[in-house]
């Protein structure tokens, strides 16, 4: 079994009487891409802030490298590199000078070479002299990535890492993690509203919605694509209700309109189930086939 | 290690950064201005002190000189430099937060009180180079111009004249305690800013408060007077106790010691602030 790099236990914090984190609890393990996924005001950026010691939770427990964030902050901190929604350097000092400050605050010893070998690995070679007032948005998170990596760090926590970013930065930014994980075995977390990225990036993930983690696992079980939501519109609702029950007894099926009913299904058994529909006289408009956990999220987000 | 790195980086901030050149540049051009005026039409500005002593008194030698061209220039830019150093030491943590940086400082392995304190030196480090820009402009500059000479000062007490020879180390201990009060100016723009995410708040509230103290102070109300002895700028003008004869040890003991207890309070006030701080800017 994986080592576990951080273990949270119900943590919760309100701010003033709004209740930004009411109960959420995870662990990640030693060379997860974890996904921390929720909708926008879910929680997550206060979670993650609480778990680099940013904001201190009113409750619950926060154990990173199998230390208490609250004891051993500075000692966390010095393995943990991070990017917080988004990267803000000094806008008057220079890509270069940037990363120097920092790094002198980092426990490693990193030189003029190392910058410049990091710079040039997100690719901002040839730039390290411009100041970071005059790079876009894509170079400012790369600048944010090179900052986060500079002193080797073992976990790596980037807060919404592609949010304003063109196409084309979006899938630097998630070859550069998957890069991470494959030839350096960096544990990452990697907190998104955007369901599809985490599922292309990570291998475990918890999803936090009202401030309450909802569902933690394993990605590719838990985004089964034989688990589906099936939503049929047919001629004869009722009469399609009948046969479904007939041969699903134990199957819940919920009316969606006066034509549309949606049921739980596997993959396997929908062109059986639209062929017996058929033999019996029912007319089929249209099937459409959802994965729960994708219709979940979505009707999250919407709610 | 980290403490001292972090010292350094303050500093490096404090000098890259295009604001804190303000304060250099303003004491040189009003130094410059005053030193003009002075050098253009001083002796008419003398002549209309000293013309009330001429009866019992008569002026011999330079009296218009370096000494006295610095004096009056303190007298003058007191009240004006801890605008110029609340300008940079009000933003020293207000501006982190306002620009995002503070949560890419607070991730890093270093304490909150240590970071809050290299902050608090560096702001010292800015003070000290700005007392001495006025002390050399002042000072050095006045005598380039002026010559030297004794110094004659003018106080509540009457007309102090104290010898050329005399007077050097009066102006190195002004300097040292104007700059513990400008110190405190710093520590109070600094915990100012540990209370807030903006960056224009904690300088104008230090430039008021200081205002306010200094209106509370000059108000001859009884109200005032338990208070007025522990008014930060009760002690701001303590520099010109060195120019007094005799020395009122009592007093510039005493002050130094309050602009001591000021620093220590708003020094505290800030780690304790700072370090409960929510960070989510």
């Amino acid at each position: 079994m994986s080592e576990k790099i951080i273990e949270i236990k119900s943590i919760a914090k309100k701010f003033g009487l709004f209740e930004a984190v009411k109960d959420v609890s995870f662990h990640v393990n030693q060379g997860d891409v974890y996904g921390f996924l929720g909708p926008n005001g879910a929680g997550k950026s206060t979670t993650i802030r609480c778990m680099l010691s940013l904001i201190k939770p009113d409750s619950g427990t926060i154990k990173i490298f199998g230390k208490s964030i609250f004891t051993d902050r500075n000692e966390i901190l010095s393995r943990t590199g991070s990017i917080i929604e988004k990267p803000d350097f000094y806008k008057y000092l220079s890509a270069y000078k940037n990363l120097e400050i920092f790094s002198r605050l980092s426990r490693v010893s990193v030189g003029k070479k190392e910058i410049y070998k990091m710079l040039d690995f997100v690719g901002l070679g040839g730039r390290e002299q411009d100041k970071f007032s005059s790079f876009s948005h894509g170079m400012k998170q790369r600048l944010g990535i090179a900052q986060t990596l500079l002193h080797n760090p073992d976990l790596i926590v980037l807060d919404e890492p592609t949010t304003g970013l063109d196409p084309q930065g979006i899938i630097d930014i998630r070859n550069l993690i998957l890069r991470l994980k494959n030839e350096q075995h960096k544990t990452v977390i990697l907190s998104s509203h955007n369901l599809a990225e985490i599922e292309i990036i990570c291998n475990r993930m918890v999803i936090i919605n009202k401030g309450v983690s909802v569902v933690e696992g394993d990605v590719k079980a838990l985004m089964n694509n034989e688990d589906l939501v099936v939503r049929i519109e047919v001629s004869d609702k009722d009469k399609s209700k009948a046969l479904i029950m007939s041969q699903y007894p134990n199957i819940h099926i919920t009316d969606i309109n006066e034509t549309s009913i949606e049921l739980p299904l596997e993959k396997s058994k929908i062109s059986e189930l639209n062929k017996d529909l058929v033999n019996a006289g029912i007319g089929i408009f249209s099937i459409e086939a959802k994965r729960k956990l994708e219709d979940y999220f979505i009707k999250m987000v919407n709610a | 290690m980290i403490f001292i790195k972090s010292i350094y980086n303050e500093v490096i901030k404090i000098a890259l950064k295009p604001r804190s050149y303000l304060g250099i540049a303003a004491i040189t051009v009003l130094v410059g201005v005053i030193l003009f005026a002075l050098k253009s039409d001083g002796m008419s500005i003398i002549s209309f002190v000293t013309s009330s002593f001429e009866q019992t008194l008569s002026f011999e030698g330079n009296v218009l000189n370096g000494n006295l061209v610095a004096f009056i220039i303190l007298q003058m830019l007191i009240v004006q430099i801890p605008l110029l150093i609340a300008l940079v030491t009000g933003d020293l943590v207000s501006g982190e937060a306002a620009m995002g940086t503070i949560r890419m400082l607070l991730t890093q392995p270093i304490s909150r009180t240590q970071l809050l304190l290299s902050k608090f030196i560096a702001g010292g480090i800015y003070t000290l180079i700005v007392i001495v820009w006025l002390g050399f402009m002042s000072v050095i500059m006045g005598k380039l111009l002026f010559g030297s000479g004794d110094l004659m000062v003018l106080n509540s007490d009457g007309l102090v004249i104290l010898q050329e020879a005399d007077v050097n180390w009066r102006y190195l201990g002004g300097f040292l305690v104007a700059f513990l009060a400008l110190f405190t100016v710093s520590s109070l723009s600094i915990c100012l800013s540990c209370f807030t995410d903006n960056s224009i708040g904690p300088i104008v509230t230090t430039m008021s408060i200081i205002l306010l103290f200094t209106i509370i102070g000059t108000l001859d109300v009884h109200i005032f007077d338990s208070v007025r002895p522990f008014l930060l700028t009760t002690h701001m003008a303590s520099w010109r106790s060195f120019f007094e004869d005799p020395l009122p040890i009592q007093d510039i003991k005493n002050s130094i010691l309050i602009l001591f207890i000021h620093n220590i309070l708003l020094i505290s006030i800030s780690i304790y602030v700072f370090n409960k701080k929510d960070i989510t800017a």
